[in-house]
C-alpha cells in the first residue's frame, strides 16, 4: 500500500480536528491526525506493520472471508483434507488426480480463511490524559498499530472508546486502505471530563460485541473494579488483550514531603507523608497490583502486557508484543 | 545536682510547642495524581494519617524534643558540687625565674606549671578570689584578688620566663601580705624549687607547692670577659663554664666575633665543676664577643635542659690611649721600646721634676709611672715600676750589687716571659734585691735574688727591675721590646678590664652626650626603646628595660636642628683639651703612639656620639642550678606555728610530687591557722555545660542524619546500583506475559 495513493482522497466521517491548510495541500496527507506522530507511520514502519498480524491462540469463526484460519472448510488454497464424495457436493471439488489414480471419488477439504473483529477498548478516563507522554495519547499509537497490522491481516478493526458509563464504538473498519480512516478515528478520542465508571463501559462496549474476535484493552486499570473488567470481557469468548499501560511518573513517582494528593477524576484527596519508606512501599504495592492483574490474565486465558508509555512504539510493536506472541 | 540560674527551666514549654506544632501542621502541598487508588491502599495499610499514630512514629519529634530539654538544661547551668580543696582566698605564686625555662619536662617547666596551677584552681571555691604573683627577680603581681577565672587564667597564660635570678621569698612575703587580707587564705606555689636564693622567712598563711622540674642536666657559662693580653696587642677571651649536673659532660664551646664564628672547641665538663678556658688572639677589631655552649659536635638537639645560660656576650671596651710617665734622666733604649707600644703616650719628667710637674691636670692618673733608678718616697697612683732602684724604698729592699749576675731557670708558664727569649742575655751589673711577700719573681738570679719581679702592693701594680738595661745586652735583643711589652701590659692590664656585665633586670645608666636629646636602645630582638633626657638635663639616663639577654645598643638622638657635635668641637670636651695640652712646660711629650692627634696626659676623647653597647648575661651558677629543690621545705615555712620539715631537701634526686592533688590532700592535714575557717568553705562547681553542648551536637547530628536518611539511603542505594550494574545488566529482563 502506498500513502500516496489515498493522499488526495479524505473520507467523509473522519472526526480529526481540521487539517491546517497548507500551499502543497497535495503534498501532506492533510487528513493525518495532528497529535499522531507522523514520522512513527512513515512508509517503511508501514511496511513492517504490514508483515505482522494480530495472533490469536484458535481460529475462529468470522463473518466475511478474510486472511485468517477458520472453523469452517470453505474455498481457499490451503488444503485441509480429503473426504468421500456424497451426493451433491460440488464437482469442483473433487481430486481429479487421485480419482484417475485409484478410480475413487474424493473431495478435496480446503481450510476456509475468515475474517476476524479485532476490537480496541480504549480506556478514555481522565486518568489516562496524565504522564509525559500521556498514556492517552501513547494509547492511542499502540492502537493505531496495531489496527494498522490488522487492516493489513484484512481483519475487521473496531475502535470503541471507554469514558463516562458508556463505550462509543467509533469506527469499524476492514481493509488495509482505510487506515486513514482508523487514524482520524483514534484522534478524535478525547478524554472524559468526569469520573469513568470503566465497569459500567467496558459491559456497554461488551454488549455491542459481535461473535468472537479479539479484545485489545488498552487502560491503566486505575478503577476499583478492574479485574471485574478483566473477567467480563475475558467471559465474552473473545480473546483478550491486555495492553496496562502506566506513566514513569507513576511507576516511579517523584513525590516527597508532607502532601495531599488529588484524584483528577474524582477530586477526592488523601493525606500522605512521602519519604523513601512510602515510595518504597508504593513500588512494592504497585508490583503486587500488577502481579494480580497478570495471574488474574493468566487464568482467564488473557494475555496481559505491562507496559511503561516511555517505551517507543516500535520497541513496543516490534520487539514487547512480539515476545509477548500478540502479534507475529 | 543544682542550677545556676533554675529561671532558665521555663524553656521547658518549648516541649509542648514543638509536639503541637507537628500535631497542629496541617498545610499540605497538593499534588495532583491521576489516581489515588493505590495510595489509599498504602495509606490504609500504614495508618499514617492518624496523628497519635505519627507521633509514636516520628524519630524527629523525639530528637527535636531531646533537643529542647537539653538546651533548657544548657541555659540552667546545672553544675556538680564537691567539697572545694581550697581556701576562698588564694594566692597564686607563679615562678617565673630563668631555672622555669629548663626543658626536662615537655615543653618547659612553666608551661606544666601553669598546666598545674590551672588545674588546681578547678578546687577553687564558688565565689573563691584568686590572686597571681609572678616571682621573677622581683615579685609582681599580674592579678589581684578576682573572682574572674578567665581573667586570671588569662594572666597565668601570658607569663612569661624572665632570665634572671628568682627570688621566691620576696614573692612569698607579698604572697602572706596579700592572703592576710582575708581570713581564709591559702598560697600556692608552682615553682621547680631550684632557687638561687632560699626564701627564710617564715609565713602565716599555708603554703602548697606545685612541684615541676626532675632533672639538673645543664651546663652553664657563668663568666665572660675579654681580657687584653699582656704584650697589649691581642685579646684573649676568659670564660667560665660549670657543669651542674651530676656526670660529666661534653660540650662544645663556640666564639662569634661579631656574629663570625671565630673558633670552636669541644671542652670535657667534671661534674658539679667549673672550668675555665681561655681562648687567645681574638682578632683587635672584634666589638662584640659571644660564647655558645652548643651539644658536642656530630650531635643534634639540646644537649642540656636549659639553653639560656648557653649564651653568653660580653663588649669589648673601646681602648683609651695610656699614659706612662717615664722618671728618668734619660735613657733611649727604654724611651724607644715604650714609643713601641701600641696606643700608648708617653711623657718624661726629670726626677728631680718629680711628682712637682707630673701631676697631671685632667684629674686622671698615670697608668704606669716609670722610675729609672731613683724611687721617691711618694708615689702618685698608678702602676709602678723601679729599674735598678738605687735604694730601699716600699717597693723592695736593695742590699747591694750584684756583678754580672746569671739568669737562672725560667718559669716557662710565666706570662710577662712569653715569647721572651733570655737564653744570650748577659748582664753586666745588677742590684741585689731582696722579693717582697707580695711579689713574684720574674727572672730569677744567683742565689734567689731576683733580677724582675711583680706583684700587687696595696692596690696598685708594681714590678722591679734589678738592672738598667743599658749595663746589659738586652736592649739590642729582640727579647726587650717584647719584655716591654708585656711587662706594661701586665702592670697596665687592670684598666683594659671589660666593662661589666649587667645582670638581667637590672636598670643601666647610660651616658647622654650633650646636645642629645635621647637616647635610643635597641634591644637584642630588635625592639627599640627610646629614652627622653628629664627635664633637669642630666647627663644620663637610666635604662631597665634589660629583661633580655644578649647585647644592647644605645645610639644618642639629637634634635634635628641641631648638627651633630664632632669629638674635638663639642664645648664639653673643649676645657678639658685645653687644660690638659699643656700642664706643665718642664713636661715634654716624648712621643705619641696610638696615633691620637692631640697627645695629652688626658685621655683622648673618645667619640661620644659612637653606640654604647652593654651586654646582658645570666652569669648566676645558683639559678643554672636547676636542679628541683625541695617543695617540702617551702611548704614548711608556711602555717604559721609549724615546725620546717626535716633536713634531706638537698637531694638531687628528690621525686617530684605526685600532682596537685596529692600534695594538696598532703597539705590539707598539716594546715596551719589558715584552716581553721576552712569548715565554711562553699563547695566548688563543676559546671557541666560542656559534656551537654556535646551531647546537644550530637543529637543536633542525629536529627539531621533522621531528616536526611532518605537522601542518605539514596546515594547508598545509587553507590550500590552503581557498583552492581555490571550484574543488572547481564541479568535477562523479567517477562509477565502469559
Amino acid at each position: 500500500m502506498a500513502m500516496d495513493g489515498q493522499a488526495g482522497s479524505p473520507l467523509p466521517g473522519a472526526a480529526g480536528p481540521p487539517a491546517e491548510p497548507t500551499g502543497r495541500g497535495r503534498a501532506r496527507p492533510a487528513f493525518l491526525p495532528s497529535d499522531l506522530d507522523p514520522t512513527v507511520f512513515d512508509e517503511g514502519f508501514l511496511r513492517q506493520l504490514e508483515r505482522l498480524q494480530v495472533l490469536m491462540r484458535a481460529p475462529v469463526r468470522g463473518g466475511l472471508k478474510g486472511g485468517r484460519r477458520s472453523v469452517k472448510r470453505g474455498q481457499s488454497v490451503e488444503f485441509a483434507d480429503f473426504r468421500d464424495y456424497t451426493l451433491g457436493d460440488d464437482l469442483r471439488q473433487l481430486d481429479w488426480n487421485v480419482l484417475a489414480r485409484l478410480e475413487k471419488l474424493f473431495i478435496k477439504l480446503y481450510v476456509e480463511e475468515e475474517d476476524v473483529t479485532i476490537h480496541f477498548l480504549l480506556d478514555a478516563s481522565a486518568s489516562m490524559e496524565s504522564g509525559h507522554p500521556s498514556k492517552l495519547l501513547f494509547a492511542k499509537r499502540a492502537a493505531a498499530a496495531l489496527g494498522y497490522i490488522g487492516l493489513a491481516s484484512e481483519d475487521r478493526v473496531a475502535i470503541t472508546s471507554l469514558g463516562g458509563r458508556a463505550g462509543r464504538r467509533q469506527v469499524a473498519l476492514r481493509g488495509s486502505g482505510r487506515v486513514f480512516r482508523l487514524l482520524s478515528a483514534l484522534s478524535g478520542i478525547a478524554a472524559a471530563d468526569g469520573p469513568t465508571d470503566l465497569m459500567a463501559a467496558a459491559r456497554h462496549a461488551a454488549a455491542q460485541l459481535t461473535g468472537r474476535g479479539v479484545i485489545v484493552l488498552l487502560s491503566d486499570l486505575l478503577d476499583p473494579n478492574a479485574d471485574r473488567v478483566i473477567r467480563e470481557l475475558a467471559a465474552t469468548g473473545s480473546e483478550l488483550i491486555i495492553l496496562h499501560l502506566l506513566s514513569p511518573q507513576e511507576l516511579d513517582p517523584a513525590l516527597e514531603g508532607d502532601l495531599r494528593l488529588i484524584d483528577v477524576e474524582s477530586g477526592d484527596g488523601i493525606d500522605v507523608t512521602v519519604d523513601l519508606a512510602t515510595l518504597d512501599g508504593y513500588k512494592t504495592r504497585l508490583e503486587a497490583w500488577r502481579e494480580s492483574f497478570a495471574d488474574l490474565a493468566a487464568r482467564r486465558r488473557a494475555t496481559y502486557v505491562p507496559l511503561s508509555t516511555s517505551v517507543p512504539l516500535t520497541d513496543l510493536v516490534f520487539a514487547e508484543l512480539r515476545r509477548r506472541q500478540v502479534v507475529g | 545536682m543544682s542550677f545556676i540560674s533554675p529561671l532558665a527551666l521555663l524553656g521547658l514549654i518549648f516541649v509542648p510547642a514543638v509536639v503541637a506544632m507537628y500535631l497542629l501542621k496541617l498545610r499540605r502541598d497538593e499534588a495532583v495524581v491521576p489516581s489515588t487508588l493505590l495510595w489509599q491502599r498504602l495509606v490504609a495499610d500504614v495508618e499514617a494519617n492518624a496523628p497519635w499514630q505519627r507521633l509514636r512514629r516520628s524519630l524527629l519529634l523525639l530528637l527535636q524534643i531531646l533537643l529542647v530539654l537539653i538546651l533548657a538544661a544548657l541555659a540552667a547551668r546545672p553544675f556538680l558540687e564537691r567539697p572545694a580543696g581550697l581556701a576562698r582566698d588564694l594566692v597564686l605564686v607563679v615562678d617565673i625565674s630563668a631555672s622555669m625555662a629548663a626543658t626536662d619536662v615537655a615543653p618547659d617547666r612553666l608551661t606544666e606549671a601553669k598546666r598545674l596551677a590551672l588545674e588546681a584552681l578547678r578546687e577553687l571555691p564558688a565565689g573563691g578570689k584568686v590572686s597571681v604573683i609572678a616571682a621573677g627577680r622581683t615579685a609582681r603581681v599580674v592579678v589581684n584578688a578576682t573572682s574572674d577565672l578567665g581573667r586570671v587564667r588569662a594572666a597565668v597564660e601570658n607569663l612569661r620566663v624572665s632570665p634572671a635570678s628568682g627570688d621566691l621569698g620576696d614573692a612569698l612575703n607579698l604572697a602572706d601580705a596579700l592572703a592576710a587580707r582575708s581570713g581564709d587564705a591559702e598560697i600556692l606555689v608552682a615553682t621547680d624549687a631550684a632557687l638561687a636564693t632560699k626564701p627564710t622567712t617564715r609565713l602565716e598563711h599555708e603554703i602548697t607547692v606545685l612541684e615541676v622540674g626532675r632533672d639538673r642536666k645543664n651546663q652553664a657559662i657563668v663568666a665572660l670577659a675579654v681580657r687584653q693580653g699582656p704584650s697589649g696587642v691581642t685579646r684573649s677571651v676568659f670564660v667560665s663554664i660549670a657543669n651542674l649536673d651530676i656526670e660529666p659532660s661534653q660540650r662544645q664551646l663556640q666564639l662569634y666575633g661579631d656574629g663570625v664564628l671565630l673558633e670552636a672547641r669541644d671542652v670535657v665538663l667534671d661534674p658539679q665543676t667549673r672550668s675555665e678556658a681561655i681562648i687567645d688572639d681574638i682578632p683587635v677589631d672584634v666589638e662584640v664577643v659571644e660564647v655558645r655552649l652548643e651539644a658536642e659536635s656530630g650531635l643534634e638537639g639540646a644537649a642540656d635542659a636549659l639553653a639560656l645560660d648557653d649564651r653568653a656576650w660580653a663588649v669589648v671596651p673601646p681602648t683609651a690611649p695610656k699614659n706612662i710617665l717615664l722618671v728618668s734622666e734619660g735613657d733611649p733604649y727604654l724611651e724607644n721600646a715604650l714609643l713601641f707600644l701600641p696606643n700608648v703616650n708617653v711623657f718624661e719628667v726629670a726626677p728631680d721634676r718629680y711628682p712637682g710637674d707630673a701631676i697631671r691636670t685632667d684629674g686622671t692618673d698615670w697608668d704606669l709611672i716609670i722610675f729609672d733608678g731613683e724611687v721617691p718616697d711618694e708615689l702618685l697612683p698608678g702602676a709602678v715600676m723601679a729599674i735598678a732602684p738605687a735604694r730601699t724604698s716600699i717597693l723592695g729592699e736593695v742590699v747591694g750589687t750584684l756583678k754580672d749576675p746569671g739568669i737562672a731557670t725560667l718559669d716557662p708558664d710565666e706570662p710577662v716571659l712569653r715569647y721572651v727569649d733570655l737564653s744570650t742575655t748577659h748582664i753586666g751589673s745588677a742590684k741585689e734585691l731582696v722579693l717582697p711577700t707580695w711579689a713574684r719573681t720574674i727572672i730569677p738570679g744567683p742565689n734567689g735574688a731576683p733580677l724582675l719581679y711583680a706583684g700587687e702592693l696595696d692596690g696598685r701594680r708594681a714590678a722591679v727591675l734589678a738592672f738598667q738595661p743599658r749595663q746589659s745586652d738586652l736592649p739590642l735583643q729582640v727579647a726587650f721590646p717584647i719584655l716591654v711589652a708585656n711587662l706594661t701590659g701586665e702592670l697596665m692590664g687592670g684598666s683594659a678590664a671589660p666593662t661589666e656585665a649587667v645582670a638581667p633586670g637590672d636598670p643601666v645608666s647610660l651616658p647622654l652626650p650633650s646636645g642629645a636629646s635621647a637616647l635610643r636602645v635597641t634591644r637584642p630582638d630588635g625592639s627599640v626603646v627610646e629614652l627622653v633626657a628629664g627635664t633637669g638635663g642630666g647627663a644620663s639616663v637610666s635604662f631597665s628595660q634589660t629583661d633580655l639577654l644578649g647585647v644592647y645598643s644605645a645610639v644618642p638622638v639629637f634634635p634635628e636642628a641641631t648638627p651633630t657635635p664632632g669629638p674635638t668641637t663639642t664645648p664639653s670636651n673643649g676645657p678639658s683639651a685645653a687644660t690638659s695640652a699643656s700642664p706643665s712646660p718642664s713636661i715634654s711629650p716624648a712621643a705619641s703612639a696610638g696615633g691620637s692627634p692631640t697627645p695629652g696626659p688626658t685621655a683622648p676623647p673618645v667619640d661620644p656620639n659612637a653606640p654604647r653597647r652593654f651586654a646582658v648575661d645570666l652569669f648566676d651558677p645558683a639559678e643554672s642550678n636547676i636542679a628541683p629543690g625541695s617543695a617540702s621545705e617551702i611548704e614548711a615555712l608556711g602555717g604559721g606555728g609549724a615546725t620546717p620539715a626535716p633536713s634531706g631537701s638537698g637531694a638531687p634526686t628528690q621525686t617530684p610530687s605526685p600532682g596537685p592533688t596529692g600534695s594538696l590532700e598532703a597539705s590539707g592535714g598539716a594546715g596551719g591557722s589558715g584552716a581553721g575557717s576552712a569548715g565554711d568553705r562553699p563547695a566548688a562547681r563543676d559546671e557541666l555545660w560542656v559534656p551537654i553542648v556535646l551531647i546537644a551536637l550530637a543529637f543536633l547530628l542525629a536529627e539531621w542524619i533522621v531528616y536526611q536518611r532518605d537522601a542518605v539511603t539514596r546515594l547508598w542505594r545509587g553507590a550500590r546500583s552503581r557498583l552492581g550494574r555490571g550484574e543488572t545488566a547481564a541479568a535477562p529482563r523479567q517477562g509477565r506475559g502469559t
